[in-house]
């Protein structure tokens, strides 16, 4: 009945790749606690490093490699709260084109995503509570008029679409019982606005996109390989699993400074962290994140390979790791005391956007009710 | 063969021997049985699973088992899947006994007792005390060496098991100067020694597999000593986190099996699957076994690897203890009313029975046994994350 999570059973080749893994994670690590990749310099250090065409083919000057590597990037740009588009553009933006047929155009495109010489954004969701976990509901529509396909809709909260140079929408078209395509422009084609949606969490840069009816010639409408509706599926599980990393990431980066602080920290002449009440908190989010790193890892696994269930992993991922972020960046101010509370000490950075994260992509209780769909066929 | 395909066939062959051997209706023939009936259940059981090559899957091969972790996850995944019954009794011979007496035992040791359990020997831990819980090291049952002999007094407390056990596994003080960790020894005490005296306690459940044991002058041949004299705690240590893992991958492979499974059942049966909340409270509870799945899994990965962390034994025990008490009062709540009615669980059954008010009272037998839930979280902040230990009283 449950989700089996990923087996034990590990290859040398595993071995091999957890081993290149590590080593991209201490070089994220290092380089991430200095460059600011919502500068241009930063961005052009994450494209040096080679972080943007980790998933891109070798010929569209990719690695070649997966998901998994994506998420060491993404784990360790949650653990430093870095801001960025690395969501938009890497996510949802290079996803997206590795899931479009090739043509000229898109490989262009995909070619310069992956050397940090373009920054396409895809948008695929509303932004609604609902729309984020189902592919049902495109934000955008594609009409054909007796004046040729014009593009309607709107999403609210999409991130980075404001710094992207090109904007990826998915449309349900009116034909072919409303396939899923992508709509490729500019984000200055006239009849389109993107405004900024400034909130409380300064890292991350979220944007509101109206399409008011205009014009779309052939050459933009962009077809997915393969079934568009799975496509579509995939690329919104992989969304709300790279959240996931995010929130994983900041939730250890918050476990580590409450404890070294609570080992220095003295009141009542001893240090906070020999007090039971404290210990026992950190103790608590050890072990949440121990189990969030199990379902964030099998979801990863999942969507690496291509499993076919991977969206119950994700979901599973999303839902506990996004939900226990929030307590454990709470529980780190707490733990903090009076210091925790100021700006200065940047712990509200990270609550901000652990409660930002809960709610991108589908809160918790949503991807729960998806979880909980399954369950329907059970017979007493 | 490619090793996933040798896995699956692995998996396919465990399925196949379930189908033909797990008892239809034992969960029936097992609610109300006497202690007796209980007991010649598990023992022929546990033949069953020995006759497969089941029965201790863990140990090496030259002692009859064999299988490698990733076997023994599809073996435990397979048996809950089919909701087989558990090894209660055999629990302490085949895990504690065994991982101590390969660890620390003498070849004699070995030799005498390994093939026995195999036969059906059953093992009692006799480790707690009334003084001596939590801070298991202030224990105070003695044990004067007299001659080839140790003579011991004292008296041991929640030692399950024990009015079934051939053999025990004993903890006493055999240095009373020495501070308290350095003056314990660990010893093999026959259970029909003149001198002893087992009596059961009933527990909150009501049943009362619990026992007090009273040792009276009790003689155990020195021979009987497991590991150096007063070494008997680093002992103790040692080989109660070795078995952790694979226990604790077919705890975790129950609850999300056939555990899992009722409480859905439980909540379709009363049309409230679709109902928000209880979906809600339902995919939460999935998403925390599957969780405790892969914590289980990954704990045996780095025991196999010598990567584990001081803590994560820990972790693992804590949470599946909590999870279990959660779960358990879910379905109690699920259950209403009739779930009261419900008076007695099948034996042999796990510790997610379906006879969820029982299941519920009796998931504080996880919280507080073996390092009370408080103690773990004391081991995984000090040990685990560094933190400062309490100051001295």
């Amino acid at each position: 009945m449950t989700q089996d999570p990923t087996s034990t059973t590990t290859t040398t080749d595993d071995d091999d790749l957890a081993e290149a893994r590590a080593e991209l994670r201490a070089v994220a690590r290092d380089l991430l606690g200095k460059a600011n990749p919502a500068t241009k310099a930063g961005w052009r250090q994450l494209a040096d490093a080679g972080w943007l065409g980790l998933e891109a083919p070798s010929a569209h000057n990719g690695a070649d490699a997966t998901f998994a590597e994506t998420a060491v990037i993404l784990e360790e740009l949650g653990r430093a709260a870095a801001p960025g588009p690395y969501l938009g553009a890497v996510v949802l933006g290079i996803g997206t084109l590795r899931e479009l047929a090739p043509t000229p155009a898109r490989d262009d495109l995909l070619t310069r995503a992956a050397t940090g010489n373009a920054l396409p954004v895809a948008v695929l969701s509303d932004g609604s509570e609902g729309a984020a976990i189902s592919h049902d509901s495109p934000p955008f529509r594609l009409e054909q008029t007796s004046g040729g396909l014009r593009l309607h809709g709107q999403a609210a909260f999409a991130p980075d679409a404001a710094e992207a140079t090109r904007l990826l929408l998915l449309a349900g078209t009116t034909e072919d019982d409303g396939a899923l395509v992508i709509i490729d422009v500019d984000p200055g084609t006239a009849g389109l606005t993107v405004m900024a949606q400034p909130v409380l969490d300064a890292t991350r840069q979220l944007a509101q996109i109206t399409a008011d009816g205009f014009k779309v010639d052939e050459a933009s409408l962009w077809h997915f390989n393969g079934g568009p509706s799975a496509a579509a599926r995939r690329l919104l599980d992989r969304a709300a699993a790279a959240i996931a990393c995010d929130s994983l990431g900041l939730s250890e980066a918050m476990l580590e400074t409450t404890v070294a602080y609570a080992k220095v920290r003295q009141q009542f002449g001893r240090p906070i962290g020999s007090f039971q009440a404290v210990k026992h908190a950190c103790a608590d989010v050890l072990v949440s994140i121990s189990v969030s790193r199990g379902l964030v890892d099998a979801a990863v696994h999942a969507i690496a390979s291509g499993d076919p269930q991977a969206g119950v992993a994700a979901s599973m991922a999303k839902s506990h790791a996004c939900q226990t972020a929030v307590e454990i960046a709470g529980k780190a101010m707490q733990l903090h005391g009076g210091i925790g509370y100021t700006w200065e000490s940047g712990i509200h950075v990270y609550l901000k956007r652990a409660a930002l994260n809960r709610s991108l992509f589908g809160s918790p209780a949503a991807h729960r009710k998806r979880l909980a769909a399954r369950y329907a066929e059970v017979r007493p | 063969m490619g090793a996933a395909a040798e896995l699956e066939d692995f998996r396919g062959t465990v399925r196949h021997w379930c189908r033909t051997h797990v008892p239809a209706n034992w969960r029936t023939a097992q609610t109300g049985v006497s202690e007796a009936e209980f007991a010649a259940f598990q023992k022929w059981w546990f033949a069953e699973l020995r006759s497969a090559g089941y029965a201790v899957p863990h140990w090496p091969a030259a002692w009859g088992g064999g299988l490698s972790a990733a076997e023994q996850v599809i073996l435990y995944s397979e048996l809950a899947a089919a909701d087989a019954p558990r090894l209660v009794l055999a629990f302490v011979a085949i895990h504690h006994a065994a991982a101590t007496l390969l660890a620390a035992g003498t070849d004699e040791q070995r030799q005498r007792h390994l093939p026995a359990i195999l036969d059906g020997e059953i093992w009692v831990q006799g480790f707690s005390e009334p003084e001596a819980g939590s801070d298991l090291a202030s224990l105070r049952t003695t044990a004067r060496r007299d001659g080839d002999n140790y003579v011991v007094n004292g008296q041991k407390l929640w030692a399950s098991g024990a009015m079934h056990a051939d053999w025990c596994l004993l903890l006493a003080r055999t240095d009373p100067s020495a501070p308290k960790r350095r003056g314990i020894s660990y010893l093999l005490m026959d259970m029909r020694s003149p001198g002893l005296d087992v009596r059961p306690i009933k527990n909150a459940v009501g049943d009362s597999h619990f026992c007090e044991i009273f040792l009276n002058d009790v003689f155990i041949p020195a021979a009987n000593l497991v590991g150096p004299e007063n070494a008997g705690w680093r002992v103790a240590q040692e080989t109660l986190g070795a078995e952790r893992g694979m226990t604790m991958v077919e705890l975790a492979e129950r609850l999300g099996n056939a555990g899992f499974r009722w409480l859905v059942e439980a909540c379709a049966q009363r049309g409230i699957v679709g109902d928000s909340l209880v979906a809600d409270r339902l995919a939460a509870f999935e998403t925390e076994i599957t969780g405790l799945r892969a914590l289980c899994r990954g704990l045996v990965d780095r025991h196999e690897a010598g990567t584990a962390g001081p803590a994560d034994a820990s972790i693992v025990k804590l949470y599946y203890s909590e999870l279990l008490q959660r779960m358990t009062d879910f379905g109690a709540q699920i259950g209403g009313l009739d779930a009261h009615a419900v008076l007695s669980k099948p034996a042999s059954s796990g510790w997610e029975s379906g006879a969820w008010m029982l299941d519920f009272i009796g998931s504080w037998e996880w919280t507080i046994p073996g390092g009370a839930s408080e103690i773990q979280r004391t081991i995984i902040a000090e040990r685990g994350l560094g933190l400062p230990r309490e100051p001295a009283a």
